[in-house]
Order: C-alpha cells, then structure tokens, then sequence
C-alpha cells in the first residue's frame, strides 16, 4: 500500500538534509571571525583551502566509490606511496633530464600513471575477484604504507634540493592570487557535482549503489561503473599527490596516515550515504572544509586544551551527520 | 487454549492531513477464518497494522473479546496473542529455523540459553504444521512455502489465537499454497481466530468463512463468503464490472519469425530448449515454479551464463549481457520489481530512464527530455502517483509494475519478455496491464509472457509453451489452451489423457 | 615479526654441542617499534647494524630483533621469543609502559637480562639495565639555547610532539630552562612529530601573530614543515628554527651554516645500539653493566656538526 506521507513535498529550504551541513559550515565561519581577526584574512583563506586540497580531491574521488556501495581505504597510504614513487623517478632521472619542467612532467605523468593502476588493483579485486572492498583496500592500505616504509627505508624520501625550487609553485602560486591547489580542487569539485548530477556514469553509480541487481536487469554494466569509480579515484589521489609533493618535497612513512578517514568523513558529512545509492559532491566539499576549519579554529585560539582537538572534531562530525538523519528512517 | 475474538470498532486513521481508512468496523471470531480483500491501495496493510499495534488508530477502538485495548506496539500485541505475518518474510536469512523462531523470546537457562529446549519446541511446533523442515536449517536454504510456515511457527510459539496474515500465498506455489490452506484449516479448528489477504479469489472463497471488501480506506461489502461469487466479490472491489479480464484478441499475428532459439541450455536450470516467435505474437510460457522458465529467460537476454544460438530476426546474435540483448531489440521485464526491477529509493524519473540513459545523454543528461518522458510515460501507461517526485518505493505494486512496464518499453525494444506480469497486482489494474500487452502486440511488437497463473497466460497468449523439469515438455494453442492440457504437461503427463495412456 | 637470522645453525649447535659449549651459545632477544616516523627509522637502522656487528664480534651470541606496530604485537614478540627462542637477555624500547610492563616482567622473573631502552617500565627496577636518553635534559639544552641566542629576550611558538610522558618531559624541561629569561611561548601546539600537521600548525601561528621571534620546532621532522610554513608567508621576523633529534639532513644545515637553522639538539637513536652492545657485554664479560645509563642531549652546533652527521643513517 502507498504510504501517504510521501505527498508532502519538502521545501528545500527549509530541509535540514540539504540545509544540516551548509550551516555548520557558516557557524564555524562565523565562530571562527569572532575568535580571531585574521581568520578571514586573505593568507589564512588561501592556507586552509589548500591545504584541503589533497583531501578534498581525493574526497570528491570517494562520493563515487561509497555512492556506488563501495570504500577505498587505501587512499592515504596510496598517496605516500605515489608520492615517494614520484619523487624517486624524479630523483633517478635528474642526472639524465636535468633540472627542469619536462622533469616535472614525468613526475606528474609518473603519479597520475601509478594512481590509475593502484585504482585499478583495487577495482580489479573487488569486481572481477569477488572480495569485498572493506578487505581489499585494507590489504592494499597495508601494502602501499609498507612499500613507501621500505622504498625511504624507514625514513624520508627528499627531492633533490634543485629539483625542489622548480617544483614549488605548484603548490606555493597560482594564478590572480588564487593558489594552484585551490584552482585544481575547485576544478575537480565542479567537474565532479556535474558528473554525479547531470552525467550517465552518476546517474550508473547511483543505481549500483542503490540496488546492483536492478542496475544489473537494467543493461548496465555494474562490475564496469564499480571499476571505473575505483580508477576515478586512483587518478585523484594521482592529482593529490601531484600538489602534496611540491609542499615539502618529502615523503615518508608518516605521509596520508588517516587521510582515508578524513575522506571518508568529509563525504558522510556531506550527505552522501555509506551504505551507497546517494551522494552530492558539493556536499562533500563542505564536510572537507569543516574539517579543515576545525583545525585551523583551534590553532588559531586558545581557548581550548589541544589535548582536545580530536573530541571537538568528533562531536561536530556526529552533529553534522544529525542534522541531516533520515527521520522517516525509524519507520 | 482460551480464545479471543479482535473487533475494530468506528476505526479511522490518517496520515498528517489525509484519512486513508473511514470508519472501518470488522470482527474477528475464534475458529472462523475472515478474509480481507480490495485493491492495492484500499487500505488492508494499514488495517492489519492497526490490528497488530503497528499503528494505532486516530479515532475508533480496537477490541479484545468485547473490552478496549491500547496496544503501544507491535510487541505489547503479541504478548496479548495477536500476531502479523508480513507478507515479506520477517526471517532472518542467516539465522536458523529455531533461532528465528524464538528471536527476541529465547529461552534461557541461567545466563545461557537454552538451546536443547528451543530444538525440541521448534520441532514440535513444526511438527505439529506438518512442515519436515529441520530445526538448525538456515532460513536462507529453505524453501518459500516452509518459510511461511517458519513464520506461523514463529507466531504459534509466541502462543497466537489471533493471526494476520498479509498475503500469505503471494509467493507460494499451488502446492504450497494447499499444504498452507491445511494448516489454516487446523488452526481454526484450534479456535485461532485468522485474518488473511489475497488477491486470489478462488482461494477467498475456497477457505474463508467470512469477507470483509474494502475499497478506497472504507468497507464496501461484507457478509459470509457463502453469499458471494468470484465475480461478485471482483465487482465489490473495483466498484464495475470485471467479467471480461482479458480484452479481446483483434491482432493478426505476422508470419516473420522475429526470434528463433535453438538449443538454449542455462546449466543447473535449462537444457535445450527450442522455440520460435513471431511478429506481433503473444507467446505464453507456463510450468510450475521451478520450471526453469525464468532461468531460461534471463539466460536468453544474458543474465545468466548459457550456450545455444540465437536468431533475431534472421541474423544470429551472440548475447553475453543484457546491454548485447537490449541493441538487439530484446528485452526482459523481471518478475521481482521490488528488488530487481526499480529502485525503490529513487524517483520516478531516474528510474523510468535507467535503462536507456545513452538516449537521453549527450555528454550531459538532458533533464527536460527524461521530464517529457516521464510525462508521456505517466500518461500511456496510466501510472497513478502522488506527485511527479514520490519515492517508486511508496508507489503501490500496480503502479510500480506500469512503472517498470514504461521504463522498459522505453528502451524500445522489438522483443519483449515479461515475467508475472500482474504478480500481486489487483483485479482493476491486472485489467490495464492485459490491455497494455495487447496494445504493444498491436504496435507490432513480439511478446513472450510468463505465469503462474494458468488463467492469465491462457486468456493473454496465442500460443503457450509448457516447461518441465528445465525442457519443453509441451506446446498448446488455440481451443487446446486448457488448464487441464497445460497442467498435465507441466506435470509431465500427455497433453490429453489418451496420451498419456 | 621480522626475525633477523633465524640461525639454523644455533638449533643445530645446540643439539650436537657438549652441554658446556650449549650454555656458551646465548640468544638475545631486541623488541622495537616498527619505523613509523623518522627516529624511529634511524632507530630501526642502528639496531640492524648493531645487530649485525655484535654477531661478528661474539660468536657465542645469537641475535632476534623483532619490530612492532603496536603495544599488541610487541607482547606477543617478546612472549614468542621467550617460547621458540629461550633468550638470555631481552632488550626492549616499549611502545607504551603501561601495556609492556607485565611482560617484560615475566621475562625477568624467568631469569632473563632485561635491558629497556627510552621509555621507561610502569614498575621501576625491573629491569637490569635501563638505558635512556634525556628528555628534560633535552628541553633544558634546546631551552639554553633559546636564552643564549636571544639575550634580550623575545617572543617564541612552540611545536609540541604526540602527546606522551616524553614530550612533557621535554616541555617541562624547556620551559624550567627559559624562566626568567624575558622569552614569551606566545603559542604551543601539538604538531605530532609530524612533517604535515607542522606545516599546518605554522601556518595557523603566523596567521594569528604578527611577531614571533623564534621557533622551537622541538623535533627535526616538524622543523621541516616549520621552514617550509615561514618561507611560503615571506616573513622575515622570524629569526630561526630550532629542531632536535639529529636528522641527517638538519644537522647537515647547521654544519653548512643555514642561518634559519644555526643549531640542532640531538636525541640519538643510536642509544638503541648502547643499549645492544651493553647488554652483549654484560652477558659474555665480568664487567658490570647493570644500572642506568644516560645518553645526554648535546647541542649541535656549525663547529661540531661534522662529529653527528651520519651519511649512511635513513634519519
């Protein structure tokens, strides 16, 4: 029988799923300006955002993944790995090419090549083998920190200090003052809110996420939409890594520990649901800025034991996903 | 066992600011067995709801022998012994038959449980349903029919004397349905008052002592079942006329073959089965539930791993998906809308275009295209919605199924397979459905129908395929198409006694 | 757990040797965390090549070296190297204390050398051997050069490490130091030892003050996040970095003359390889070892830099 509560129609302003995350975004904001005069300044904009840059590209990866009913968790120790993966090639190759921007390029090239096969291990594993990806990604997680543990030898992986000058401004400039990292997540967020709204291949992953086997009855290619968000994701962390790289120049094993949590909080903040079949990318986007805010707040007061930090984070993580709870879901 | 009888009194109920059920009065007597009929939609799920403590009513009461009770939920209903049977199993898959049984109300022996004595009651209750399924069986192997009777088992032990069921027979086989009917009729002997649904009217009146008929959330008829014919109770429900189900055949059937299968095997399910269609043919497969007709079906679109070739309209084609099947002109429509056939938590526009999104997609979906589709969509197939943005989740089964009928002729297939077409639909929109195939055959389309109903594929197709046993084992058209020469092929007899002598 | 030189030939020796001779061929057992983060790396590095060293210099000795990612993993190193192993001597780095303790102790009840190293047990005096570096002595070195280079005084942010016994130790010790001294800590936060979270705890610190003088970076890992935080926003009040540990790389800087790092103060995790010989000593000679043993913190400076600079070291 039809259940009859689905006649009202919810006036978007007014509801909470849409509204929830926006305005912990503005009440941090606002918190923020209070506490301390330069956190609205230009400098301090410019640091957070780009330093959310490396979790937000790869973010903007995982709505795919969790809306299609998958998890990466592999993303972070990917990134190390691709990082001192990157930096290796451009310190082998120095001697050859010299110091310069084709090096550069092949340092990028090197990433973005590397983050498409490790997206494609992962894919290969969970479609084609059957393994759940919660397994697969915490295997490949273990692999991937272990390999950049062993390629730095239990230390740090440094780009050659000439190398290091040219490569800088990726992450240090930009262009009209915007920062390069801003630039390519902005970029990415946008080409991804299209894609997951207004393209076929959103649309596909919904349903797979939603239901595989009408998806399946329904002529799409699920094992094909489930591969192709794994890669999309690889080919991020890809990205990241390309912006991550030029920051300190160093790799090590300390690089993107928990990076995969953040990711994976920042997309349920931003409404897209972990059991898959709905996700929002700009959603997304502001659960990445809400966490960097957080962040940045409590550096920049000091109102608030550090030791603190991670409850703070936690209790506006949980509101957040409150705010925007299902209430027809008791039913 | 002491009795009770459960009255509903003047109940009302609504939904914020809609009635849905209007002044609904209904006993329930020990030892008689009262069944709840009327269309999707008319208000039965919400009535038993309200029985059972699901819900409660807005105004009106509900009575337990003659004195007001209250139930605050479901749980405070069954301690008092009024038990609903959702018509989706309430089991859970990986537990066993004895662990569903006393879930929630395990046995214990100190801290631990008591697991000897739950074996031994579960047995004893199953025993007594005359269901061989063993105790530490898990639900997820078992079949269909000993899952309904893990449920009644479930409610007996929770000591019932007033059982709901919720369609009970929606997915059982004719001999399933039979060992069912059986343990009904023992359970009113034991004085449990029962309450069921279904949209089989020969089984209405086949078990029921008494009808209740509801139509748009109010009782439009009710007296003993004795009073009644099939007919009349259909009339009751859809407010006219019904007697003609299936609209006349006016269709000329072409003489191109447009599909010709040779040697179909789906291993474990099929073995070379052979067949041809023509255009504009209605072309009815029938055979009893695990005949391998489903299995056979989805081989043939490529859902399932099979060998054999396949012809569509005279050039061979290599199907390995659904996609391969659907550029050759050749759909199928699942017989499992809920969980195969729509996405329940979508809307109605993402679904109706799912399978033919490249169609709306250049680069970007063309959102006032799917717009116009569904608007065109909404219109030939009558689909009657709340509005254009309600979850296909809250739609009723009729209205999901002309949903599902639309999405898929939407990918404009030539070949269409449709697999219980009317399962656990009404009478009134069972009616639409048959003059929609109709309509698709006369717009030349070639269609092959599926059913476990023998009436419905007899009264639709031209010509009726029997499975057995994952073969053909049979073939019926014109003045042959009986129940009596279908059944017996499906049963493995001869089509006609002499034969079979 | 990586075994190091599962020497087979230890078992066959044992089996076929005369009792005399079996009771010559000792096992130690070496229990440390996993290189997670830079000293830990180089700690890792020294152990290997003590390890290695020690094998050639007794013969007599036989060397397991397991590392651990955690508390968990590291009891049941130690409980399957006392099982398959029968070790001699145990020397342990803990995890944490509290967890390690009651194992370590059980070793030590079964007569067994124990040697710790850096962090200390829960229970004091279970040990034989506790050698450790020193953490308020590391603060009180990195304290007095913060005095020494700004006389006058003057207004500094500090980088605090993960939250342990260890980093308190240091802070305590740093601020006991700059009492009195007219330097102001106008900012501290916790930049977990960690090249990132550094970064962006700099970030923030230069974003909220307008004037900072110096920075303790209080580890060399989150001094390299420091530097790259002050070159990004241009400011040119920020004099210098001090770090500590004795990453290669740093001290490399102080010996080249890098005016944003003039010093560094070590906390060597060679101590680990102290730590190995000792106890190889205490097990083959008379000579008494047991005790405490400290390994200062010294203050590394352009005219000393070459004696600390490790070129083979990861760290």
């Amino acid at each position: 029988m039809a259940t009859t509560d689905a006649t009202q129609k919810p006036n978007p302003l007014l509801d909470l799923k849409v509204l929830g995350p926006i305005l912990a975004l503005v009440v941090l904001i606002i918190v923020g300006a209070l506490l301390n005069g330069n956190f609205l300044s230009a400098a301090n904009i410019t640091n957070v955002l780009s330093r959310s840059a490396f979790i937000g590209i790869i973010a903007v990866g995982m709505t795919f993944v969790i809306t299609a009913g998958g998890l990466d968790l592999s993303v972070g120790s990917m990134a190390a790995f691709i990082a001192g993966l990157m930096i290796l090639v451009m310190n082998a190759l120095l001697p050859v090419m010299g110091p310069g921007w084709p090096l550069v390029m092949v340092g990028m090239l090197v990433a973005i090549v590397a983050g498409t096969g490790a997206g494609m291990v992962n894919g290969f594993l969970i479609t084609t083998m059957r393994i759940e990806a919660f397994i697969v990604t915490l295997g490949t997680m273990g692999i991937y920190r272990s390999l950049v543990t062993w390629l730095a030898d239990g230390g740090t992986l440094s780009l050659d200090f000439g190398m290091r000058a040219i490569i800088r401004p990726i992450y240090f400039n930009g262009i009209l003052g915007i920062s390069w990292p801003i630039i390519v997540f902005a970029l990415v967020a946008l080409t991804g809110e299209l894609v997951m709204r207004r393209a076929a291949f959103g649309r596909h992953a919904a349903a797979v996420g939603s239901n595989d086997q009408v998806a399946r009855y329904s002529s799409v290619n699920v094992n094909r939409v489930r591969m192709m968000t794994y890669v999309f994701l690889g080919i991020l962390v890809g990205v990241a890594t390309i912006m991550y790289v030029p920051r300190l120049g160093s790799a090590s094993s300390s690089t993107g520990v928990l990076w995969e949590l953040e990711a994976i909080a920042a997309v349920i903040i931003g409404g897209t649901m972990l059991k898959g079949g709905f996700g929002r990318v700009w959603g997304t986007v502001i659960g990445v800025l809400i966490l960097s805010l957080i962040d940045n707040i409590l550096n920049l007061t000091d109102g608030v034991s550090p030791y603190l930090n991670g409850a703070i984070q936690g209790v506006i993580i949980v509101l957040a996903v409150i705010l925007q709870r299902d209430k027809k879901a008791e039913g | 066992m002491t009795t009770l009888s459960l009255s509903l009194s003047g109940v009302s109920r609504s939904f914020g600011p809609i009635e849905v059920l209007h002044d609904i009065s209904i006993t329930l007597a020990p030892g008689e067995v009262h069944a709840l009929i009327g269309e999707n939609g008319a208000g039965k799920s919400t009535t038993m709801k309200i029985m059972s403590g699901y819900l409660g009513p807005t105004s009106g009461a509900v009575l337990l022998n003659d004195a007001r009770v209250q139930f605050a939920n479901s749980q405070e209903a069954e301690a008092q012994g009024v038990v609903l049977i959702h018509q989706e199993f309430n089991l859970a898959d990986q537990l066993s038959v004895e662990q569903n049984i006393f879930l929630g109300h395990e046995k214990r022996r100190g801290l631990l449980l008591d697991i000897k004595a739950m074996q031994a009651e579960a047995r004893a209750l199953l025993e007594r349903l005359n269901c061989g399924v063993s105790p530490t069986a898990r639900v997820r192997d078992i079949a269909n029919a000993d899952k309904q009777m893990v449920e009644i088992a479930k409610a007996l032990s929770r000591k019932a004397k007033v059982l709901i069921m919720d369609e009970p027979t929606a997915v059982l086989t004719e001999r399933e349905s039979e060992v069912l009917f059986e343990q009904v009729e023992r359970l009113k002997a034991a004085g449990v008052a029962i309450l069921f649904t279904s949209h089989k009217l020969d089984e209405v009146k086949r078990i029921s002592d008494r009808i209740t008929v509801l139509r748009d959330g109010a009782v439009v008829s009710q007296g003993l079942t004795a009073e009644y014919t099939e007919d009349q109770m259909a009339e009751a429900m859809v407010g006219r006329d019904v007697s003609s189900l299936y609209p006349v055949r006016d269709t000329a059937i072409g003489s191109d073959v447009v599909l010709s299968v040779k040697g179909l095997s789906v291993p474990g399910f099929v073995q070379d089965i052979s067949f041809d269609l023509h255009q504009g043919e209605i072309l009815g497969i029938s055979g009893l539930i695990g005949s391998g007709r489903t299995e056979a079906m989805e081989g043939l679109v490529g859902l399932r791993t099979h060998s054999g070739s396949v012809q569509i309209k005279g050039a061979p084609v290599a199907i390995k998906s659904p996609a391969q099947a659907q550029a050759a002109g050749l759909c199928y429509l699942t017989e499992d809308r809920k969980s195969r056939g729509l996405l329940l938590n979508k809307g109605m526009r993402e679904n109706l275009t799912l399978q033919s999104l490249p169609e709306f997609t250049n680069w970007l979906i063309d959102q006032t295209a799917e717009e116009r589709a569904l608007t065109k969509a909404v219109e030939d197939f009558d689909i009657r919605a709340p509005s254009r943005e309600v979850l296909v989740g809250n739609l009723s089964g009729g209205n999901q199924q002309k949903l599902l009928i639309a999405k898929v002729m939407l990918a404009g297939p030539d070949i269409v397979i449709i697999d219980e077409p009317t399962r656990g639909i009404d009478i009134g929109t069972k009616q639409q459905i048959y003059e929609f195939i109709h309509a698709l055959s006369r717009a030349g389309k070639s269609i092959i129908v599926i059913s476990s109903e023998m009436q419905e594929v007899i009264g639709l197709a031209d010509r009726v395929l029997v499975m057995r046993l994952g073969r053909i084992s049979g073939q019926v058209s014109g003045a042959d198409m009986t129940e009596d020469k279908i059944v017996r092929l499906a049963m493995g007899l001869g089509a006609t006694k002499e034969e079979a002598a | 757990m990586t075994f190091t030189r599962l020497a087979a030939g230890a078992i066959l020796a044992a089996s076929l040797a005369t009792p005399t001779l079996a009771q010559d061929t000792k096992v130690i057992g070496v229990s440390i965390p996993a290189a997670t983060h830079g000293w830990a790396g180089g700690m890792n590095f020294h152990a290997q090549e003590a390890v290695k060293r020690l094998e050639e210099v007794y013969p007599q000795l036989d060397f397991v070296l397991a590392t651990a990612s955690d508390p968990a993993k590291q009891v049941n190193d130690i409980e399957d190297m006392v099982a398959t192993r029968n070790i001699s001597a145990l020397v342990v780095l803990p995890f944490e204390s509290e967890p390690l303790t009651s194992p370590v102790k059980a070793v030590a009840d079964g007569g067994a050398w124990v040697t710790v190293v850096d962090r200390g047990l829960a229970i004091p005096g279970i040990e034989d051997l506790y050698v450790s570096g020193d953490n308020s002595g590391f603060g009180k070195v990195s304290g007095e050069y913060m005095v020494s280079a700004m006389p006058n005084g003057g207004k500094i942010v500090a980088l605090r490490g993960i939250p342990t016994t260890i980093d308190n130790e240091r802070v305590a010790g740093f601020e006991a130091a700059i009492e009195g001294s007219g330097i102001e800590i106008i900012g501290m936060e916790h930049g977990n030892w960690n090249r990132d979270d550094s970064f962006t705890v700099m970030q923030d610190f230069l974003s909220k003050h307008e004037q900072i003088d110096a920075v303790w970076a209080s580890d060399d890992d989150m001094a390299i996040g420091v530097l790259a935080a002050i070159e990004q926003s241009g400011r040119s009040d920020i004099q210098f970095v001090l770090g500590g540990a004795g990453m290669k790389e740093m001290i490399a800087r102080v010996r080249d003359g890098d005016k944003m790092v003039p010093a560094d103060v070590t906390y060597p995790p060679s101590m680990i390889a102290t730590a190995i010989e000792l106890t190889a000593v205490g097990l083959t000679s008379t000579a008494p070892v047991s005790g405490r043993f400290t390994i200062g913190s010294v203050l590394v400076t352009p005219e000393n830099a070459a004696e600390f600079y490790y070129p083979d070291s990861p760290f």
